[in-house]
């Protein structure tokens, strides 16, 4: 188990190498660079431009500036600088990353929540009516892209004023008590989180429903009801447990989307979260912001899916990683 | 601008519109305080006029589509952290949005020497930061010498620099301040004003470690953050909000002497875009809009009572539109093979270089539909970089070349440019069909509409407009680098002052702005020497009756050139909450908060 740990740790290094190598390639690929806007400002001379491209070090080849970096993040750990805010990188992503985490596992809380038991629900009443309408509304809300749905939450919001118009906090946020705080910041919270928490809950309650289903058709459920077992006692003592396996992979998927998956939620309903900072960093090419968020969010991706590897084989005794 | 599938384009748009039915009222103010000055007043306060005298308290919320980037006010280097920065640190001169004019700041007078080279300023005394630290002239000179650094590179060196000589700074005593340019300059005060006062006492060991840059980033305890103007920072929520409070200590007094702001807060709400703005403005969120689309202007209108908001008209915009050809030369080996030749098509550089070429293609353009259908009829015919809005420098003349399609067409056939195979576009004696494309770029709705017209219109005329909308950094990339363009529609915001010395990079036949053809070595032709020399002689002289009689030269040349082919600029219209008064809104930015530390809540909007 260890020295698995291990290799799998190992093959991060290549793997990280070559997505920082695409990220700045892409990024050096793109027209432009941060001092474009700058540019069209009459104001500001050439040589001024030149002086600000040269002390961002924007004036050296593509491929000694990713040498540098490099050398930096081995070397001294250092991870570069803001172009426009003049802050370490992870100094800037780290005022995002919580808010990016109290979305992704509110989420995660609702996918998770909703689905188990739909799922078995939907299960054990196979080809009822219930399980048909499950069945229907989960692929409509799969079929509508989260842009879409994150809008019209937005526009439920607007017209019935039950829910804040995108942020995360009241302007009087300050003035209130610690319940007002939470009922503020939960009232903000609700929409986000149920766009990033319903678009994989069709693929979740499906799947533990196929899981239950084909669970339930084995001989030793069989053996249970022969026994007299109560359906209840049947599902949920003996089936639900094995049925329960393959979704631990696909928790790992969660995991690895922690702080990348809710992006787009992030964008439309002005969740101060890292989607916001990346985005403005993308298209002001503010370029060591977007290569330590890609990083970040890179590493937290493998690390999720690690995770997911071990906890099968802690769940399953079958599975063994020599 | 936010980058979004158009189909969550079309989506943003029409929730834009829901709020605006829904009426817009709303309790933003919170806490109100009966603020006690404390603090004694400086022995040189300055006083402001203005319509009423308010009173304490209250909170002023703005939207903002982008978070500050840094506090620091010598590098910040856009609008979402200088808008902040403004209200924070004060320079030697400040601006008076409405009569557009330089006022008193930190120095109570100035005078100049006889040739306008040297200015001397006069600080105020007892002046404070928001420490109660005295600010004296060791704080000036402290500030030019951070901006004027050559590693740090400020944005306001160039305009420190005259005659290719940096501003020299020295101080007699601890309220006088001396600077000398390398010439007589017409720019002394606004280019000195636009040094911010920042604290030597705070921020000279971070300077001289040469870390001036990471000083008062917007991670930095807002406590430690000392200023010299109206505001400090009280708490930043990043990408949320800022908040900032009264500095305790400021030298701004009513005419009553009670020390300013009136207002507690301002709060700047970060926000992902203009209709998200649109819609706290709607929901009681955000108590004033700096920027409206015009299409919504007759919404606002209509709405004003509901909502308890006054949409002001602002008049015609400081910002220009127009469209430029291509006339660049090869001056760097990367772009062509041939040093000097032009890098457009050669048989299309003989059609651009053609001022009848130009003309026709001007008076091919009808404005007045353009202003009826792009703008919604809110918008004015403009014919110089100085606009119709400015009133120092609007000369009203121009519009020689204003649609007239009958002269298009005649002055088209006398060049030779005549549709010869009867397919409805004009080819040139060689037999060339006249055709070329426009570029612009895409998030811009309004420029992309002006260019789809003039297709039409130019088609009228037989000429063959394809026009191009591309992403903002790639055009940039080929109007400053590659040059690969035929024809670009762009529009150029104005500086604060909206002086034609602040433009001077868009006349100099050198600048990197000279749109047309940028960066010559020499002036190519005799007109753009003419120019060259007329912009110098502008900025070289403080005797405005000269600068404006070379300015008005220098219109006439261009218009008669016509390298520009002017576009109508928008009137300005913005919602701001009746709940405030001594509200002063400018075309100028910041249009709201430029006098915001004189605006108070009315105290029947108290609650």
């Amino acid at each position: 188990m260890r020295t698995y740990i291990l290799r799998r740790l190992l093959q991060l290094i290549p793997l990280l190498l070559g997505i920082t190598l695409l990220t700045f390639l892409l990024l050096k690929l793109a027209p432009g660079d941060f001092l474009s806007t700058m540019a069209e400002n009459p104001q500001i001379s050439a040589a001024t431009l030149d002086a600000m491209r040269h002390r961002f070090g924007l004036d050296r080849p593509w491929w000694l500036q990713y040498a540098l970096y490099l050398k930096n993040v081995v070397l001294h750990f250092d991870f570069g600088e803001s172009f426009s805010r003049h802050q370490p990188v992870f100094v800037v992503l780290r005022e995002g990353l919580a808010n990016t985490l109290l979305l992704a596992i509110s989420g995660a809380i609702i996918t998770w929540g909703l689905a188990i038991p739909l799922g078995v629900w939907a299960g054990m009443k196979q080809y009822s009516a219930a399980d048909k309408g499950l069945s229907l509304l989960a692929f409509l809300w799969l079929s509508v892209p989260e842009v879409l749905s994150g809008l019209l939450l937005l526009m439920l919001a607007a017209r019935t004023g039950w829910f804040p118009v995108g942020g995360m906090r009241s302007l009087g946020y300050d003035d209130m008590d610690w319940i007002g705080r939470a009922g503020d910041l939960l009232r903000h919270l609700a929409l986000p989180a149920l766009t990033v928490g319903l678009i994989p809950l069709a693929s979740r309650m499906r799947q533990m429903r196929g899981n239950l289903l084909d669970v339930l058709r084995l001989d030793y459920v069989t053996t249970a009801r022969a026994k007299g077992l109560s359906e209840t006692r049947v599902v949920f003592k003996h089936a639900l447990r094995n049925a329960l396996n393959p979704l631990i992979t696909l928790f790992g998927f969660t995991l690895g989307a922690l702080v990348s998956g809710s992006l787009v939620s992030e964008i439309i309903f002005a969740w101060p979260g890292l989607g916001r900072i990346t985005l403005e960093a993308l298209q002001t090419k503010d370029e060591y912001l977007v290569m330590g968020s890609v990083l970040m969010a890179s590493v937290v991706l493998v690390a999720g899916n690690l995770i997911a590897d071990l906890l099968l084989a802690v769940a399953d005794p079958r599975i063994r990683y020599e | 601008m936010t980058v979004r599938t158009s189909a969550s384009h079309a989506w943003a748009a029409a929730l834009a519109l829901v709020p605006l039915l829904l009426s817009g009222c709303g309790t933003s103010g919170h806490g109100q305080t009966s603020f006690k000055d404390t603090n004694p007043l400086p022995a040189d306060t300055m006083t402001f006029a203005m319509d009423a005298i308010g009173n304490y308290g209250g909170r002023f919320v703005i939207a903002e589509t982008a978070s500050p980037k840094t506090f620091n006010a010598i590098m910040a280097n856009e609008t979402s952290s200088s808008d902040v920065t403004q209200r924070m640190f004060v320079g030697l001169s400040d601006y008076n949005n409405i009569t557009q004019q330089d006022t008193p700041g930190l120095a109570k007078s100035w005078e100049s020497s006889a040739d306008g080279s040297t200015w001397t300023f006069h600080l105020r005394h007892g002046a404070r930061f928001s420490d109660g630290h005295p600010i004296t002239a060791e704080d000036v000179a402290f500030s030019f010498a951070v901006c004027t650094d050559s590693v740090l590179h400020s944005s306001v060196m160039d305009l420190l620099t005259v005659n290719g000589k940096l501003v020299q700074v020295t101080t007699p005593d601890s309220y006088t301040v001396v600077t000398k340019f390398g010439g007589p300059y017409a720019l002394a005060i606004p280019a000195t004003g636009s040094v911010p006062i920042m604290p030597k006492h705070v921020l000279e060991a971070a300077w001289k470690r040469g870390a001036f840059a990471s000083a008062y980033t917007t991670s930095t305890p807002p406590d430690s953050i000392v200023t010299s103007g109206p505001w400090r920072v009280k708490e930043y929520r990043a990408n949320e909000s800022l908040t900032l409070s009264r500095n305790p200590w400021w030298y701004g007094v009513d005419p009553q002497g009670h020390r300013l702001p009136y207002l507690d807060e301002v709060t700047f709400l970060i926000v992902p875009d203009q209709n998200t703005a649109a819609l706290k403005f709607q929901n009681g969120e955000v108590d004033g809009l700096d920027n409206v689309k015009p299409e919504d202007y007759r919404t606002y209108q209509a709405n004003q009572q509901k909502g308890n908001y006054t949409l002001y008209d602002l008049g015609p915009s400081l910002n220009t539109n127009f469209f430029w050809f291509n006339l660049n030369k090869v001056r760097d080996p990367k772009q062509g093979p041939v040093m000097g030749k032009p890098i457009t098509d050669p048989v299309k550089y003989a059609w651009f270089s053609n001022a009848d070429f130009r003309r026709a293609v001007s008076m091919a353009v009808d404005r007045d539909a353009i202003i009826r259908s792009v703008f919604y009829g809110d918008a004015v015919k403009c014919w110089s970089l100085m606009t119709p809005g400015n009133k120092q420098w609007y000369t009203g003349q121009g519009g020689k070349w204003d649609y007239n399609p009958a002269q298009a067409k005649a002055l088209l056939d006398r060049i030779g440019f005549k549709d010869r195979n009867g397919d409805g576009v004009r080819e040139d004696p060689q037999g060339h069909p006249i055709q070329f494309s426009l570029m612009t770029n895409a998030d811009n709705v309004t420029r992309v509409a002006m260019a789809n017209f003039i297709k039409d219109d130019l088609a009228k005329v037989g000429i063959r407009c394809t026009p191009s909308p591309v992403d903002f950094n790639t055009l940039v990339t080929h109007l400053r680098n590659d040059l690969q363009y035929e024809a670009v529609l762009l529009g150029l915001g104005s500086a604060t002052p909206p002086d034609p010395g602040m433009g001077q990079n868009v006349m100099r036949s050198s600048g990197l702005t000279h749109y047309w053809n940028i960066r010559q070595p020499h002036p190519e032709t005799p007109q753009e020497a003419e120019i060259d020399k007329l912009i110098g002689e502008n900025t070289a002289t403080a005797n405005m009756d000269e600068r404006k009689r070379t300015w008005g030269q220098i219109e006439t040349i261009i218009n008669d050139q016509c390298w520009i082919e002017w576009l109508p600029c928008i009137r300005v219209k913005i919602p701001i909450s009746n709940r405030f008064g001594n509200l002063q809104p400018s075309v100028i930015p910041h249009r709201i908060l430029w006098n915001i530390d004189r605006v108070f809540l009315k105290s029947r909007a108290r609650a």
